[in-house]
């Protein structure tokens, strides 16, 4: 069976200067959001809690806050944002 | 796993209705209690000592006469509370640092800004209280300050922090500034797009901070025991985040302090932040009684809010046909004394209604010494909209394009690309646009020194965790509770989508704001997120309780789960297969609750997502006095996507004061400093909000594009309303008078020397 | 230094109260009566949030003193619903999602009936200009005026 078509991960240009050496884009394997935050921990050490704890994800641009459990479709987009305040 | 559905389109029966709100009757009886009005025996009366100097060394305290005041019971300075670790926690935006949230309720080595709480006192009486406050001698080495926002990025300004070297910037900046950080979000390449665009036009802003202005000054009542358990009773947006920042404080154990949530009179943001809560907390445990604090008005202006006073330059370009093609925005944005203005949402928000293929901005959040900056209304957005739009409008102007017309041509939709990442995953402005394009009032025509003004707005809206919890009584009748404060009528909307969803009356469903003992964790009310996420929540436990009521059904008729449907509020067997059984109401299962298994009860809880942004257009008309220079609102109309109006009162209500609010900051709103850096409007009498004869009967249409990811299709309403009217304002007035006006706020005297100087020029 | 004894008469009810020179009608009120109905927004007289009538006359009780009372009628927030029931405007005030914190309510059903004592047929207008001195930061003042002119015509029918 032909592997799943992969899902990308977006960063913001400032996260992934502070975070990833400036490297934007990435593919991981679709899944779970635990199972793409896993991956990218386990290229960037510790960028894991960070993904959890300090951001939003926007997935294929609909916003969500960072859920385990969330669903990650074959070829959707994966876009880590800060978290916003409110008022 | 609960799935959530969409409802089909049946008939709603109690959503979008507009029935009386159910803590209505203590609200207009005066029976309600907000954080002011509790008491507890043996209670003592405490207040808070403020620094007279916007910028100090604080060498030493001496609270001796203070203490030695008969009937004053303790004195506390920031070396009772424990030290934070220095580090952000959290959300990177507004990042939590406790070591600066400990300094900004009662400060330590510096005062950072005039009002900055460093000392106080609780005694027998209020009298007691402020006589003791005079007492205590304070050494301060006043140092030189600075307010402004560009003065204090300039190179030789007073720093606030000499260890403050700016985040964000690589390589790190060798010398320390007051520049906490900064932030650039880039789409395509703006710079080099602008050669394409027929129209150029860049223009520099400036904004004064402006007060949430609550009517509720900060209040709370708190007693904490010698055996470290304690309870606090408080006016706050979130009871749950006061629970976590006031025993984070304290070094107390969360499971350790039960927050009440007293009844808000206000807040806009300004109250998802604690001031007074600590303070309390630490003098009833040094002093062994319940503490009582309330802020006066005047301290709640010197020390508490405010949102970001800022200077921003714009640029967009655009083609003779209207399409934008670039757009550039530098926002330098006021923190106060500590980092965290709301400068990243200002950058994310500025273009986010348009469709443009290069956008580039850039943030600065700069600390200067005045009150720490907190949440107001849609924070960040409705300060740079008033650059964005008020530019938007020059170009329109210079290519012949009605300014509606422009933004219909250039509207994001579902899949446009934003400039801060993901795609649009949802419509709803071009609607609002379009309902603009439509109304009658916005062709007729205007008079003599009148004009009139577009703008539109971007808010995120949020979602989050929230909890909520549901009974069945015993007889029938149903009870909710969540742990989401009620700020303007959310108990209603939420006893409206139970009772629909569970298919009883509304007045059989009671709606209350439990503490944080009785329901789980709620986020704060804020972010337009309670009728989204603590909705999902509610309608989530209505639809276990259904699940429930089937199976007690099923038993009481000795029958199979499957073969009970809920229908309209009562258990029907699914076909005339399963049995002749006559419905079951409410009423009847739970009389048989107790040979059923029990209590009926249920939970649920949520991490929302999937929220829709909130999108908002308006118009107004104004009408300009060339002698005085104050401005009359002649008509305001406001269109806005609320996806679903649960409650369309509430949500009328919402828009209307989101308005109104930001007629207020375009024309009246600020803080005036001396040249000490001392406020000196620190009321309101001269720190004006709108008044009822200030204002006209305001023009709301709701548009609706509902969100399939709520169960009712609702999108968070609170807080875009105030994106738009500055510039809409601005713009009216450049109409009326050929004027533009490119700082806030726009007052009789500004208005009148703009006006004066451009008929000299 | 001594308190002052005062007798007077709130909401129809005889009462009295201990107070210090320097005690404001509204801190006698919230503080030492417990009739928390009343509110402070400001405690200087610019938001209206403490209204309440000195025989008959609309005041801010952030600027009367406790001893001013003496001898007078005190009219409070408390005292407006009839015997088990709403006075009209609290009703109209719930009708028209009139209130949103409700902070500011009790100043303005105060002022509002105030208002239509003095004029029981104001219009838009004369309604703003009344209560201008009552702010209001949630509603935008539109729901507040909508319910004030309700209820003067439901009273003006009656």
């Amino acid at each position: 069976m032909p592997p799943a078509q992969p899902a990308r991960v977006v960063l913001t240009t400032g996260f992934s200067q502070r975070h990833t050496g400036g490297v934007k884009e990435f593919s991981v394997e679709p899944g779970t959001l635990r199972g793409v935050i896993k991956a990218m921990d386990a290229r960037f050490p510790g960028l894991g809690d960070i993904l959890e704890e300090e951001t939003t994800v926007a997935i294929d641009g609909e916003i969500h806050e960072v859920v385990y459990s969330q669903p990650i479709r074959p070829g959707c987009e994966v876009f880590f944002l800060p978290k916003i305040e409110s008022g | 796993m609960l799935t959530r559905t969409k409802d089909e389109e049946k008939t709603l029966k109690v959503v979008g209705t507009r029935p009386v709100r159910p803590d209505g009757e203590p609200k207009v009886t005066g029976l309600a209690q907000y954080g002011a009005d509790f008491s507890l025996p043996g209670m003592l009366w405490a207040k808070i000592l403020r620094s007279p100097h916007a910028h100090a060394r604080i060498r030493a305290i001496d609270a001796s006469r203070a203490l030695a005041l008969p009937g004053v019971k303790a004195v506390i300075t920031g070396a009772d509370f424990m030290e934070q670790p220095f580090e952000y926690v959290g959300p990177e935006r507004v990042a939590v640092n406790y070591w600066h949230m400990t300094r900004n309720i009662m400060a330590r080595e510096k005062a950072l800004y005039e009002g900055h709480a460093v000392a106080a006192v609780a005694a027998v009486s209020p009298a007691v209280a402020a006589a003791a406050l005079k007492l205590i001698d304070v050494d301060y080495e006043v140092l030189p300050h600075v307010i402004d926002v560009d003065a204090a990025m300039a190179p030789d300004a007073p720093l606030l922090f000499e260890d403050m070297i700016t985040r964000g910037v690589e390589p790190a900046p060798t010398r320390p500034s007051n520049v906490s950080k900064q932030i650039d979000f880039r789409l395509g390449d703006a710079d080099a797009a602008f050669a394409a665009a027929d129209e150029v036009v860049e223009m520099s802003f400036k904004t004064a901070p402006v007060h949430q202005g609550y009517i509720e000054p900060h209040a709370c009542l708190a007693r904490i025991g010698a055996d470290g358990q304690g309870e606090l009773w408080s006016a706050s947006q979130g009871h749950f985040v006061v629970r976590a920042y006031t025993a984070k404080l304290l070094g107390m154990e969360i499971g350790n302090l039960l927050v009440h949530p007293a009844e808000i009179g206000g807040g806009f943001g300004g109250k998802t932040v604690i001031y007074v809560e600590p303070v309390a907390a630490m003098l009833s445990r040094k002093t062994g009684h319940p503490v009582k604090i309330m802020m006066s008005r005047e301290d709640v202006f010197r020390a508490t809010g405010p949102t970001s006073g800022a200077s921003m330059t714009v640029r967009i370009g655009v083609k003779k046909d209207g399409r934008i093609v670039a757009a550039r925005g530098v926002f330098r944005f006021q923190a106060g004394a500590f980092p965290g203005s709301p400068v990243m949402n200002a950058c994310m928000c500025a273009f986010a209604p348009y469709d443009i293929a290069n956008v580039h901005t850039t943030g600065y959040d700069v600390v200067c010494n005045r009150p720490k900056a907190a949440a107001y209304r849609a924070p960040g957005s409705p300060i740079s909209a008033f650059a964005v739009e008020s530019v938007l409008d020059v170009l329109a102007g210079k290519i012949g394009m009605d300014p509606l017309a422009l933004r219909l041509k250039n509207a994001a939709r579902t899949g446009t690309q934003t400039a801060y990442g993901p795609k649009h995953a949802h419509d709803g402005y071009a609607e609002t646009v379009e309902a603009l394009m439509k109304h009658p009032a916005y062709k007729l025509p205007l008079g003599r020194n009148q004009g009139r003004g577009v703008a539109s707005g971007y808010w995120f809206n949020g979602g989050g965790e929230s909890a909520a919890t549901v009974h069945i009584n015993e007889d029938g009748s149903v009870v909710i509770a969540t742990g989401s404060m009620d700020i303007g009528g959310s108990r209603a909307s939420m006893a409206m989508m139970a009772a629909e969803t569970l298919g009883v009356p509304y007045e059989k469903v009671r709606s209350t704001v439990a503490d944080t003992g009785s329901v789980g964790y709620n986020h704060v009310t804020g972010g337009s997120r309670v009728t989204y996420a603590t909705g999902i929540a509610v309608v989530d436990a209505c639809r276990k309780i259904i699940d429930d009521l089937r199976g007690r059904a099923a038993q009481i008729w000795d029958v199979n789960p499957s073969g009970v449907v809920w229908e309209e509020g009562h258990a029907r067997p699914a076909s005339a297969e399963v049995g002749d059984f006559a419905p079951l109401s409410l009423k009847a299962i739970a009389a048989k609750r107790a040979v059923t298994g029990g209590p009926i009860v249920a939970e649920a809880a949520v991490n929302a997502g999937g929220m829709a942004p909130g999108f908002a257009t308006q118009f107004c008309d104004v009408e300009v006095d060339p002698e005085t220079g104050a401005v009359k609102i002649l008509r305001f109309v406001a269109a806005q996507d609320v996806g679903r109006a649960i409650h369309p009162s509430y949500v009328e209500g919402q828009i209307q004061g989101a308005v109104a609010q930001g007629i207020g900051w375009a024309l009246n709103e600020e803080y005036i400093y001396d040249k000490n850096g001392r406020l000196s409007n620190a009321g309101f009498l001269d720190y004006r909000i709108p008044v009822a004869s200030d204002l006209p009967s305001f023009d709301v249409v709701m548009v609706a594009v509902p969100n399939p990811n709520h169960p009712f299709g609702v999108k968070g309403v609170g807080e875009v309303g105030i994106v738009p009217p500055m510039a809409a304002i601005a713009n009216a007035i450049q109409q009326a008078t050929g004027t533009r006006m490119t700082e806030l706020p726009m007052s009789p005297p500004r208005l009148l020397a703009a006006l004066d100087s451009a008929e000299g020029a | 230094m001594a308190k002052h004894h005062v007798t007077t008469t709130i909401n129809g009810n005889p009462v009295e109260y201990l107070c210090e020179t320097r005690q404001t009608l509204l801190e006698v009120l919230r503080d030492e009566l417990d009739m928390t109905g009343t509110k402070e927004g400001c405690g200087t007289g610019d938001c209206g949030a403490c209204s309440v009538t000195l025989d008959g006359r609309l005041v801010c009780s952030c600027l009367v003193l406790g001893v001013e009372a003496a001898g007078k009628a005190v009219g409070t927030i408390e005292g407006m619903a009839e015997g088990g029931g709403l006075h009209v405007l609290q009703r109209k005030f719930l009708e028209h999602a009139a209130l949103q914190c409700g902070i500011c309510t009790p100043g303005f059903l105060v002022a509002a009936r105030s208002l239509l004592e003095a004029n029981p047929d104001p219009s838009e207008e004369e309604v703003r200009y009344w209560l201008a001195g009552n702010l209001c930061r949630c509603t935008g003042y539109q729901k507040i005026i909508e319910a004030v002119l309700d209820a003067a015509r439901e009273m003006r029918e009656a």
